[in-house]
């Protein structure tokens, strides 16, 4: 109690105020360098199978022999539907998959984004289990194109000869549905939306034969033309839209299969030569660290995630000596694991950080870092809130007095009736915070961020380019115009700076610290490029700083780091946009909204103080 | 700017806050409606729809298990055009409703009767926030906007509790009766505010009338009026439907608990783990603790009994069976009221960024759980303790606080002093 006391009585020292930047620096420089020590052995695990039920690589695949010649066959067959129209298509690849005795239905969808019409039709086959009772089922997609645009060729093929193969099966303990998709995101999308009756655009149709619960998925992207293609490594492709990740297990389960039973490597992020360093484990887990923050969608896989079907996609990468009947036996033994399952995926990870494919970060481990740098803006908006409550003579006059005149305070005399007492007089004085117009600012920018975010979604794809120009430069401008209109009615004080400044970062690392739960990625992303925010103050009577603060924070403005970053990737920040809004209609992705809603206000309340500091504002 | 001005100001921006909110997003109603922190069973806007299609197809609106609310609620909201396909006039209703409810705390503060009571000034009486603020507290509150959004019946509620709690302070016996008759009759746990109210009503009147009344007589003559007009609520309600098994379909709901639909509470989780044979026992172990709050802080603080009922819809929000972010904005909307005490509370900190941290990280858990899958119950459950850990510091807190203020008054050297409690 006593120390309880001490503590309370600390708040009154004047010294404490000075400690929250350092505090929040040093939360900052932990948090990164915490990140830095994940790829270290001493942080990371080794990847294990969880799930006993899964027993990868247990089976001998009879996959082979004579199926290599119908593979080769229905490789030509493929290759003959190059060029024709959707609807040949689509009938030609449902006649082959009648054949092999399944049930085919179609599926034809068309959204309309950004002015452009993305559309195609899904081809589908059901095996119906035989020891199945139709209440659960397992999904193996190939694309009629790959991610990179090519003709998903010998994976269409694989896929059609797999479907062969395993009707005559009579182990399967699931229905496995066998989907072509038109394209490679938007007709996976269509297919699983409509799959679980989710709300859909009149443009989607409906699916006109269903199976059980969706317990797993695996697609195939094997883009070898009619004359076959030998690859090397087996790129493996795990996150979902809006960060999400598929089941640790399922990737463990197609790894262990690939690399100990066939003998084929994995690799996974684009990590093509993976040599196992720290440097190349590092560049792994940010790889993987950003395409969980842009949330996007990388593979067909990604739009089975949201609905709680793990999913992967397998890749067939270099020039090697492995070829497609190593792969079919890969994705034989792989789907009898998960014909194993007793019940969902739900032993192992889901929020897990790669950094090889054997080697893993758990969210444990990792999730620090992320709250670190979101508490670091809790800690300056607790040392606002704090400042904005003194009254400003005082820190002049008590840093003045030593600390043993300290005590010659002002006191008060109180009188009760027959009472009298003698009260320090700071106890009594009360500093009004005036928070109606920081409110109302934090509010207004907020919906603010409502403006760019329902623009940017609903313009045309030729529009995209201007306006993403216009945006940049009246986002850069906006914090002086409305600095000055606000100054021209009133100014704002010290006061009511410094609580718009605590307000926003209050929610900003009230937002952050919630995101690094559901997408740890983005959190933290956005957190490293929001610091400035949490280091500019109102500072009068000075020039040089504000410019400088001016400087950084342009640098670190949303629309700055999306310009500058679509420059040193190579990008053309129009697809990015077409991607975004392609993400907000199609995907169900979030990250525009984290950007527009979270980032921006902030910002542009960060980006307000340092103008309210300039000269003659 | 005269008070009046300024009201009609405020009562304007909220109004147009809530216009805007749901002509300018209007997904934003069903998808809150679909959220277990505000829509619980015996609230829900859905549930109200299904009771009212029921209800106007001549079919009991408590066949099929799925309504449990009060009945008299029906014939309001079938007055109004259908929610579905004409939303704007009930959208109106509930923003008017809270427009009154807006009106009623500011009523509660213009009257003083937090800082001043019969038996109790406080010493800080003159450290206090005009009714305007505390106002605008409450309709600018977002727990206040979401639950107005999302339209749960527990608005209603909530407005009856205001005007009971805004006309006993006012001494206003009649209308003081019948909001709380209302009150209770929509959701029962109100009725624990009885014992408080009648106190701030019998010292109003006392204080006002200078001479002795017979407290004997006095609650006699309240209780059998309470009594009376909920008798009177509940013989019309059967009337209008026919039988009495609304009683069982709305109160035993409330009061047994067969509905374990997740919620902001504390109950759900604890009796989804428990073993049948004890439901029995707990449930009477849980509804006693909630009510024996009313006998302990009625006879501490009987000089504040203002204080009581504000305290108590605070235990409420954390308490009852069935709570959800409307029954936290009431108590966080009336806490303000004792503003005078808020220098001698010591967690403020700590409470305000535990409620702050969960209502965000809620939701997120929530989602991890139900839609991710890479949660389970358990997370949502740790946030919703967060929550009512949060809650119940404010209400400790404030407790601490009231006590300590009345202690500064008999001992006023100890002003400013450290205290230990025994």
């Amino acid at each position: 109690m006593t120390l309880l006391s001490s503590i309370l009585g600390l708040r009154r020292d004047e010294r404490l105020l000075k400690i929250p930047p350092y505090l929040s620096a040093l939360l900052v420089i932990v948090g990164c360098v915490w990140l830095c020590l994940l790829p270290l052995d001493e942080y990371s695990r080794k990847t294990y199978i969880s799930e006993n039920a899964l027993l990868p690589g247990q089976v001998h695949t009879y996959f082979g022999g004579s199926e290599h010649n119908v593979f080769r066959a229905y490789r030509h067959e493929v290759a003959g539907l190059v060029g024709k129209s959707e609807q040949e298509r689509s009938q030609k690849l449902g006649d082959i998959l009648r054949l092999a005795g399944l049930k085919v239905a179609t599926q034809k969808y068309e959204y309309d984004v950004s002015g452009r019409k993305l559309s195609g039709e899904n081809v589908y086959a059901v095996l119906q289990g035989p020891r199945a009772d139709a209440t659960e089922a397992v999904v193996m997609i190939a694309s009629w194109k790959t991610m990179n645009g090519d003709i998903n060729h010998s994976g269409v093929a694989l896929l059609l000869t797999l479907a062969r193969y395993m009707k005559r099966w009579s182990l399967w303990s699931k229905d496995v549905i066998f989907l072509i998709s038109g394209d490679s995101r938007e007709g996976p999308q269509a297919w699983v939306d409509a799959y679980h009756n989710a709300v859909l655009p009149a443009s989607v149709e409906p699916l006109t034969i269903k199976s059980g619960a969706l317990q797993g998925a695996v697609a195939i992207e094997y883009p070898a033309g009619p004359w076959g293609h030998r690859f090397d490594k087996l790129h493996i492709l795990y996150d979902g839209t809006n960060g999400q990740l598929s089941n640790l297990d399922l990737f463990n389960t197609a790894v262990q299969i690939a690399s100990n039973q066939m003998g084929i490597g994995c690799t996974l992020q684009r990590m093509f030569d993976h040599k196992n360093t720290y440097e190349e484990r590092l560049q792994t887990m940010l790889r993987g660290m950003v395409n969980q923050g842009l949330g996007h969608s990388t593979g067909p896989h990604s739009s089975f995630i949201p609905y709680h079907v793990d999913a992967i996609t397998l890749q067939t990468v270099g020039d090697g000596w492995h070829d497609e009947m190593g792969l079919g036996k890969v994705v034989e033994s792989l789907f009898r694991s998960l014909n194993n399952l007793l019940e969902h995926l739900h032993q192992s990870f889901f929020l897990y950080l790669l950094l090889q494919a054997k080697v893993f970060v758990s969210i444990g481990t990792y999730l620090p870092s992320a709250m670190l740098v979101a508490a670091n803006f809790t800690v300056t908006c607790i040392a606002l809130w704090v400042q904005s409550g003194r009254p400003l003579n005082s820190s002049k006059a008590t840093s003045a007095a030593t600390p043993g005149a300290s005590k010659e305070e002002k006191m008060v005399v109180i009188k009760e009736k027959k009472s009298v007492a003698l009260v320090p007089a700071s106890t009594l004085a009360v500093v009004e915070r005036k928070m109606f117009f920081p409110l109302a600012y934090i509010a207004a920018a907020h919906f603010l961020g409502l403006i760019p975010f329902y623009l940017f979604n609903n313009s045309p794809e030729h529009v995209l380019r201007p306006l993403f120009h216009a945006t940049t430069a009246i986002t850069l401008v906006l914090p002086i115009m409305t600095a000055t209109a606000v100054s021209q009615f009133r100014r704002p004080t010290q006061q009511e700076t410094t609580l718009i400044q605590c307000f926003s970062l209050l929610l900003l690392g009230m937002f952050l610290s919630a995101l690094a739960t559901l997408n740890f990625s983005l959190s933290f992303i956005i957190g490293v490029l929001a610091v400035p925010l949490s280091f500019v103050r109102r500072i009068p009577n000075s020039t040089v700083l504000p410019c400088l603060m001016t400087v950084i924070l342009t640098a670190v403005s949303p629309m700055m780091v999306a310009t500058l970053a679509t420059q040193h990737w190579h990008y053309d920040v129009v697809d990015l946009l077409l991607q975004a809004a392609q993400g907000w209609h199609i995907w169900g992705m979030w990250t525009q909204v984290v950007v527009w809603l979270v980032w921006f206000p902030a910002w542009f309340a960060g980006a307000s103080i340092v103008v309210w500091s300039l000269p003659g504002l | 700017m005269s008070v009046q001005r300024q009201k009609l100001v405020l009562f304007g921006a909220a109004a147009a806050v809530r216009l805007l909110l749901f002509t300018a997003f209007p997904a934003l109603p069903d998808i809150l409606t679909g959220r277990v922190e505000v829509s619980t069973p015996v609230s829900s806007f859905k549930r109200l729809q299904e009771g009212l299609f029921l209800y106007n197809h001549n079919v009991s609106p408590y066949d099929g298990g799925v309504y449990h609310q009060a009945p008299l609620l029906l014939p309001i909201f079938n007055l109004l055009p259908n929610a579905t396909t004409y939303p704007f006039f009930t959208n109106l209703m509930y923003i008017i409703v809270d427009l009154m409810g807006g009106h009623m705390i500011m009523k509660l503060a213009e009257t003083g009767e937090s800082t001043s009571s019969r038996l109790y000034v406080s010493p800080r009486s003159e450290l206090r926030w005009s009714s305007i603020s505390i106002g605008a507290g409450y309709l600018f509150s977002p727990f206040t906007l979401i639950s107005c959004i999302a339209r749960p019946t527990t608005v209603f509620a909530n407005l009856f509790m205001l005007t009971a709690i805004a006309e006993a302070a006012r001494g206003a016996s009649a209308t003081f009766i019948l909001a709380l008759s209302f009150a209770s009759y929509i959701s029962l746990h109100p009725i624990l505010l009885f014992p408080p109210l009648a106190m701030l009503v019998y010292d109003v009147h006392s204080k006002r009338t200078k001479r002795s009344i017979s407290p004997i007589a006095f609650s006699v003559r309240y209780s059998l009026a309470v009594c009376a007009t909920i008798g009177g609520l509940l013989l019309v309600s059967y009337l209008l439907t026919g039988s009495w098994e609304f009683l069982v379909a709305t109160y035993g709901v409330r009061l047994l608990l067969p509905d374990l639909t997740p919620n902001v509470g504390l109950w759900w989780y604890f009796f989804i783990e428990m073993f049948d044979s004890f439901r029995g026992f707990f449930l009477g172990v849980f509804w006693l603790h909630m009510a024996s709050y009313v006998g302990g802080l009625s006879i501490r603080i009987r000089r504040q009994p203002l204080f009581v009922a504000v305290t108590m819809t605070g235990i409420f929000a954390v308490f009852q069976p069935y709570p959800s972010i409307a029954d936290s904005a009431l108590y966080l909307a009336l806490v303000p009221l004792y503003r005078h005490v808020f220098p001698l509370m010591r967690y403020t900190f700590l409470s305000s960024a535990a409620i702050i941290y969960t209502s965000f990280l809620g939701p997120a858990f929530y989602h991890l759980w139900i839609y991710a899958g890479s949660g389970n119950a358990n997370f949502f459950y740790a946030i919703t303790l967060v929550w009512s850990l949060g809650l119940s510091v404010v209400v400790v807190d404030s407790i601490y606080a009231v006590l300590r203020d009345e202690w500064e008054l008999e001992r006023p050297e100890m002003k400013g002093q450290e205290v230990r409690m025994i």
